[in-house]
């Protein structure tokens, strides 16, 4: 029972510093590329932002308009942080320091982070707006379109690894020595961070959201705390993305120089250093990307990544069996 | 600009090059078939605006012309050419009392928001307009703005104060420096 | 129950079809009045089928302001005032057709140093308004860094502007007959003509070299951008004789192909005297308008750092009356504003104030366009399309 408890905690406490990380890095990542000083130097050198955000956003009244469907409208931002806080229950941070090593982690991890795409659809829906609709209407479109060439990347990790626990994903590249983007997986490694970034919603893929024509989309009829929940439900699916990918494809928690022994130590530290460096990534290419068209997105999606993932799987399963 | 306004002149009765700009008065009645030539023969293709002037003795805004003039509206087109930098007013007069003219919109494709503007602040009707509704004034307003018997109800509260001089002229007012 | 396999009923279940038309309705979205991309008050009634738009009807008015009865209340100088905010961005380039206009009925000859000061402020208004447009519109597209470069860059230009004349964006500078005498420059007789202030050819210099640099940094990083260029090129094409017959101007027609400048008719700015290119676009897509505006404020900075290179002296204003009474007449002078082409047509009966004054916008020509150029395009499309047109609501409203 104890156990219970303290995983449940955990995953609350990761989840929520996760976000809150990811959400300094943007921010300040944003300001230095955009020659802004605010966050860069006001308020303990910027490190006070996440709490001004979230301190102004739990005083604001909560506006529910009245055409609304309130029960719909009300559970959407839950689906939206549910799907993202379950994936932290099957990252692992060392051999042993993992809130449930399933056996089909990746299989789990892929099921579970789909359900976001119900709470997108119905916070856009449910909200009596006509702009609302074409955001939420825009993103079960993408969410959809861009979920098959994630699994199928990661098919290829499967394949590779012959296992679907994550941990023994990372064991296996402890195994051959080298992360599975040096050993094989590069097309595999591009295709997911694509694919993630629009499951992400982020520039650039924010179709769904939108801002310079939709007026933030699916959210807009969504003020103070359930705002507040996508937004943190946002940066946690950036953090626990780039985990995954860490995971996945850069090997974990492993470093190849450092003793096994101390590895709960290290281990969290190594795979935070990893996520950090993909978020980074993943951020400059926010601050200066325009966004694609709809049609262009989805394009891209059904017409160049799925394609090349399936030649991705084609080739690493030729690669598995004659070698 | 002197050969075109030579050239204008052997087609057209009446025309005036005064202060750099060539006008052309013709009567309403040929106002069509004058923008059809103005457009194939000189090539004037870039339609510019349309605008009316309301000449009225009785104005309650502003001075009223210093010689009496008789109430009519004027309706100025201004049109010009790309490639030899030519560009000339046509001008025409219409009765106030019953104002409407033929519409430009099949010779120029441009003419048709200057013309509700102009319908919508003069009241002058333009007959074969597709589309004749307001431009810029909300619904249920009342009224043409621009005639000048239209009152401005800002200067109904307080008259305009006439010219008031704030700034000395440099010359004259050597010890006039703030 | 009805019996699948019986053959007089294989016929009717045979006919079952895949694909069926499903019936549906145009969506009318409103777009506007207020709106992030609009660029004021704009408002678009769009019937939308998905992301398709049907049919834009534009909705002006939410800023008319009345100009033209306005003017007729007012004095000539009073009317300077206003004139200013008719195109916001640009304030200074809106006084100048119209002084120019007065000064044309009056008969007056304006000294040249103060034609060189007006045509200086004149391209530094248009780099001001070509900064935003390049700002704003990179915004709409969605990248999201490049507006704060712009207003950097933005700033040292109006900072010159402030210098020189008080003002940063409505200046009020221009007078019947030369410029102002800058404030602070103390009496101003025959023997102080001390009236640009100190520094300013040196800080011209090297806010020119800036916007150089920065256009280039623009062509670079946005316009090599393989996603802006997905966005913008074919997109809101626009030929020659629409634009002819609608009366667009500007950087608009330029990007369609036409190689017309109204800088090259503006007799009372010295423009004759220096040299500069007019660039001119291909297609008459998004790309190609963005592009002739960037290119544009290169020419403009190369103007205004030969303007300062030869500067004459003398004068700032030339002898007029006290209270100034414009003779009968009429008269319509026109000017290359940064968005189009702006002509004051001034109908003067010999009073303190005109007795007509008819204010030609480009915006509102180019705004006509709008139903024409969006038929079937997508809704990212429409805003690249507006975007791309750089209007301004003063402009449009009036």
């Amino acid at each position: 029972m104890t156990e219970v408890l303290i995983k449940v905690g955990f995953l609350a406490i990761a989840a929520l510093n996760g976000a809150v990380i990811f959400t300094i890095m943007d921010v300040k990542g944003a300001s230095w590329m955009q020659r802004r000083p605010g966050p860069l130097h006001v308020g303990l050198r910027g490190f006070i932002f996440p709490l001004a955000e979230i301190l102004k956003f739990v005083q604001k009244e909560d506006i529910i308009p009245t055409e609304v469907d309130r029960p719909v409208f009300k559970w959407a931002p839950a689906y939206v942080m549910v799907s993202c806080v379950a994936l932290f229950a099957v990252v692992p941070m060392s051999p042993t320091l993992v809130v449930a090593d399933l056996e089909l982690g990746v299989f789990f991890a892929l099921a579970i982070s789909s359900l976001g795409t119900i709470g997108v659809l119905t916070a856009g829906w449910s909200s009596a707006n006509k702009y609302s609709l074409m955001g939420g209407l825009r993103a079960a479109g993408q969410l959809i379109a861009y979920e098959l060439p994630l699994i199928l990347a990661v098919v290829g990790v499967v394949i590779q690894a012959e296992t679907m626990s994550l941990v023994g994903i990372v064991e296996k590249q402890i195994e051959w020595g080298v992360p599975f983007v040096v050993g094989g997986q590069i097309v595999g490694f591009l295709i997911f961070m694509v694919a993630a970034t629009a499951e992400m919603m982020r520039v650039p893929f924010d179709m769904p959201i939108g801002e310079s024509e939709l007026t933030m989309g699916f959210m807009t009829e969504y003020s103070g705390i359930r705002f507040l929940i996508f937004y943190i439900s946002e940066y946690m699916n950036m953090f626990i993305l780039c985990a995954i990918a860490s995971t996945l494809f850069l090997g974990g928690y492993h470093v190849p120089l450092l003793p096994t022994e101390w590895v709960n130590f290290y281990g969290p530290v190594v795979l935070l250093t990893k996520t950090a460096i993909l978020g980074f990534i993943l951020v400059a290419i926010r601050w200066s990307q325009p966004r694609f068209r709809e049609d262009q997105l989805q394009n891209l999606a059904w017409k160049i990544l799925i394609p090349a993932s399936l030649v991705n799987i084609l080739v690493t399963a030729v690669m598995k069996v004659g070698f | 600009m002197e050969e075109f306004f030579n050239n204008i002149k052997e087609s057209f009765k009446n025309v005036t090059l005064e202060f750099e700009t060539i006008n052309i008065q013709i009567d309403s009645t040929e106002w069509i078939e004058a923008h059809l030539k103005l457009r194939d023969e000189f090539n004037l293709k870039f339609f510019s605006w349309l605008s009316a002037i309301d000449w009225d003795n009785e104005v309650s805004v502003g001075d009223a012309p210093k010689e009496s003039v008789s109430p009519s509206f004027e309706i100025i087109t201004c049109l010009s050419d790309l490639a030899n930098t030519n560009l000339t007013t046509v001008s025409t007069n219409i009765d106030k009392s019953d104002p409407k003219i033929n519409s430009l919109v099949e010779i120029y494709a441009g003419s048709n928001w200057h013309e509700r503007e102009a319908f919508e602040m003069f009241g002058i009707n333009f007959e074969n307009h597709p589309n004749l509704e307001k431009l810029y004034l909300p619904d249920g307003y009342e009224g043409n703005p621009m005639l000048k018997s239209f009152e401005l109800i800002s200067r109904e509260v307080k008259p305009w104060p006439g010219e008031v001089d704030v700034e000395g002229m440099p010359e004259e007012s050597e010890s006039d420096e703030s | 129950m009805v019996n699948a396999l019986d053959p007089q009923n294989m016929n009717r279940f045979s006919e079952a079809s895949v694909s069926v038309e499903i019936e549906t309705e145009d969506m009318t979205l409103n777009i506007g009045p207020q709106h992030p991309s609009t660029h004021g008050v704009l408002r678009l009634v769009a019937k939308v089928d998905g992301e398709k738009v049907h049919d834009v009807k534009p909705v002006l008015g939410y800023m008319h302001r009345g100009y033209e009865k306005l003017a007729e209340v007012r004095s000539y100088p009073q009317i300077t005032t206003l004139v200013n905010r008719i195109d916001w961005v640009a304030g200074f380039s809106n006084e100048i057709p119209f002084i120019a206009g007065a000064e044309r009925l009056m008969e007056i000859e304006v000294p040249e140093r103060a034609k060189h000061i007006r045509l200086i402020l004149t391209e530094m208004a248009r780099i001001s308004s070509h900064f935003v447009f390049n700002g704003a519109y990179a915004l709409e597209v969605g990248a999201l860094t490049p507006i704060f470069y712009a207003m950097e860059d933005r700033e040292r230009v109006l900072d010159l502007i402030e210098s020189v004349t008080g003002g940063r964006f409505h200046p009020n500078f221009n007078r019947i007959g030369g410029v102002k005498p800058a404030a602070g420059a103390g009496p101003t007789s025959k023997k102080n003509i001390q009236d640009l202030p100190a520094g300013f050819y040196r800080d011209t210099k090297v806010a020119m070299e800036k916007v150089i640099q920065a256009a280039d940094q623009f062509q670079n990083l946005i316009g090599g951008n393989e996603v802006f260029k997905k966005r913008t090129k074919n997109v809101g094409v626009l030929t020659a004789e629409t634009a002819e017959a609608y009366g667009v101007s500007g950087p608009i027609l330029r990007a369609s192909g036409v190689k017309s400048d109204l800088r090259t008719q503006t007799d009372y700015l010295p423009y004759d005297q220096f040299d500069y290119d007019i660039p001119v676009g291909e297609n008459g897509d998004c790309y190609d308008r963005w592009d002739v505006r960037v290119k544009e404020m290169v020419e403009s900075a190369k103007i205004v750092l030969q303007a300062i290179d030869s500067m004459p002296s003398g004068p700032l204003q030339a002898k007029v009356p006290k209270v100034i009474k414009v003779p009968q007449g009429r008269t319509y002078v026109r000017a290359e504003n940064p968005k189009g082409e702006m002509g004051y047509y001034i109908v003067s009966d010999g009073g303190l104030g005109p007795y007509r004054l008819k204010v030609r916008t480009a915006s509102f020509s180019n705004v006509s366009i709008l139903p024409i150029m969006l038929e079937g395009a997508l809704l990212p499309d429409l805003i690249a399309i507006m975007g791309s047109l750089d209007f301004v609501l003063g402009d449009v409203d009036r």
